[in-house]
């Protein structure tokens, strides 16, 4: 009888964590279409007070959950130990951004619960708290961008055989980490498709993380051990 | 495979930190102004006509940190491998790895995020900005634990490690950069003076221990990846 590795309880999981995640974009009644950066702060304000309910309860569950990735992310690490380089050092570069990215994330959250904690609060303190969310999650793409890049030279180094994961996912790492970058320079415009609620910033970064999501959980399946002997000898030995 | 390209992550992850803190080092002191650090005795007036002053190099330079910003966690990496070439515990490397993991929030995204609020609404009330100001230059001074334990668990690694990795005297610079976390406190609580966050203390003196501290260990790291032998086989998992 085959039993279900740990492994794949993890990738197993990712799929509901991915519903939770989508359901919480949509109650966000602020994605749908994304705020405005030029929204006075007498608008912002108002924002707030029409939709405290869906702020609070889509952020509360971001904030629960955007954090599931990272254990997502150690099944990329794990696979990494596979790979034919000299040294670990990749996957400590690996490590070294895998909390960070949805800590960012999480921040966001922290200061869009703030925004919707007092709505009576004065309006330019609203909308300050209001920036301080849409920056931090728009512009917070650091860190993304270099696990990508990490995981991309990973894999072209990875020259054996049977590598752990085809070189075209080393090229797909290359285009998102490209397809993130311009979220970076969000503050450098209010309008157009660079600012945070423009169609590169916020429609094309957005994508961009859960196409990365889905092609490397598809990948991941493929490359776990299937065999649950297999899986606890190499659990073991490492 | 010859012996040379065999170092290729390694040298790939030695020259990334070397344009990291190139990167750094022009954004900060010459994009951005935000080094040396802006008075922390400004008035709300003063800290409204900063952010106007400053603001297109602001905007750009951080917006290229925020860009390629996580490059700064091959340093990171390479810091970690060498601890585990050293004859002491995996617990000194995983620390070491977490430490510095973890300060990258605090210690500059929060920067980042609030000078870019500040510069993206010069308009905003004056008292509100310097909210951000101070919320940007604290932050980013005034993160000290992370890289205070940091520094002593990478010291504390080399003066136990039996195979020389690493010069024992530059386990006694991490002791010099562990004590600019220490001077830096105080500028939690001065606005003015050699201890404010841009006094002779805790910027100009703390500024150039880092700087020395940062190119030595780039060029001590370089030497480790040229003198890297075949892998002790315990390190390699």
């Amino acid at each position: 009888m085959r039993r279900t590795t740990g492994e794949q309880v993890i990738l197993g999981a990712l799929p509901l964590v991915a519903v939770i995640w989508i359901a919480a974009f949509f109650l966000f009644p602020g994605f749908t279409p994304p705020m405005s950066p030029r929204a006075s702060a007498a608008q912002v304000a108002e924002f707030y007070r029409k939709h405290t309910a869906g702020v609070r309860y889509s952020m509360i569950v971001f904030n629960w959950f955007c954090v599931a990735l990272i254990p997502v992310l150690m099944l990329i690490v794990e696979r990494m130990r596979g790979m034919a380089h000299r040294t670990p050092v990749l996957r400590y570069c690996m490590i070294g951004v895998a909390g960070a990215a949805p800590i960012a994330f999480l921040t966001a959250s922290v200061f869009w619960l703030l925004a919707a904690f007092r709505p009576d609060r004065a309006p330019e303190l609203t909308q300050m708290y209001n920036d301080l969310a849409w920056i931090t999650f728009t512009c917070g793409v650091p860190f993304l961008v270099a696990q990508s890049l990490f995981l991309a030279v990973a894999i072209f180094l990875d020259q054996q055989s049977e590598p752990v994961f085809a070189r075209w996912v080393g090229h797909f790492n290359v285009v998102i980490a490209l397809a993130l970058l311009p979220a970076a320079f969000a503050g450098l415009t209010e309008s157009g498709p660079f600012a945070w609620d423009g169609l590169v910033a916020f429609w094309g970064k957005n994508t961009a993380i859960a196409v990365w999501i889905t092609v490397m959980a598809l990948v991941l399946r493929r490359a776990l051990p299937r065999d649950h002997a297999a899986a606890t000898t190499a659990e073991a030995a490492a | 495979m010859t012996r040379d390209t065999s170092k290729r992550e390694l040298r790939l992850t030695w020259y990334a930190t070397v344009a990291f803190y190139q990167m750094y080092a022009v954004v900060f002191f010459l994009f951005t102004h935000i080094q040396p650090p802006g008075q922390p005795w400004y008035d709300p007036r003063e800290v409204s006509q900063w952010f106007a002053r400053h603001h297109g190099g602001l905007l750009f330079g951080l917006a290229l940190i925020f860009a390629l910003g996580g490059l700064s966690a091959t340093s990171i990496g390479l810091i970690t491998y060498s601890i585990r070439r050293m004859s002491v515990s995996r617990a000194f490397a995983y620390s070491y790895l977490i430490l510095y993991s973890v300060s990258a929030v605090p210690g500059f995204m929060f920067i980042c995020v609030a000078l870019t609020a500040g510069a993206m609404r010069p308009d905003r009330d004056p008292k509100l900005q310097q909210w951000l100001y101070d919320l940007g230059f604290l932050s980013f001074a005034g993160t000290m634990g992370v890289f205070l334990i940091g520094s002593l668990v990478w010291m504390t690694a080399i003066l136990l490690d039996t195979n020389g990795v690493f010069p024992k005297w530059f386990g006694y610079l991490n002791l010099c950069n562990a004590l600019t976390e220490v001077v830096v406190a105080p500028s939690w609580i001065f606005q003015r003076g050699m201890f404010a966050w841009n006094g002779l203390i805790s910027w100009w003196v703390d500024v150039v221990v880092f700087g020395l501290y940062t190119g030595v260990f780039i060029l001590l790291l370089k030497r480790m990846i040229d003198r890297d032998g075949p892998l002790p086989a315990e390190a390699a998992a």
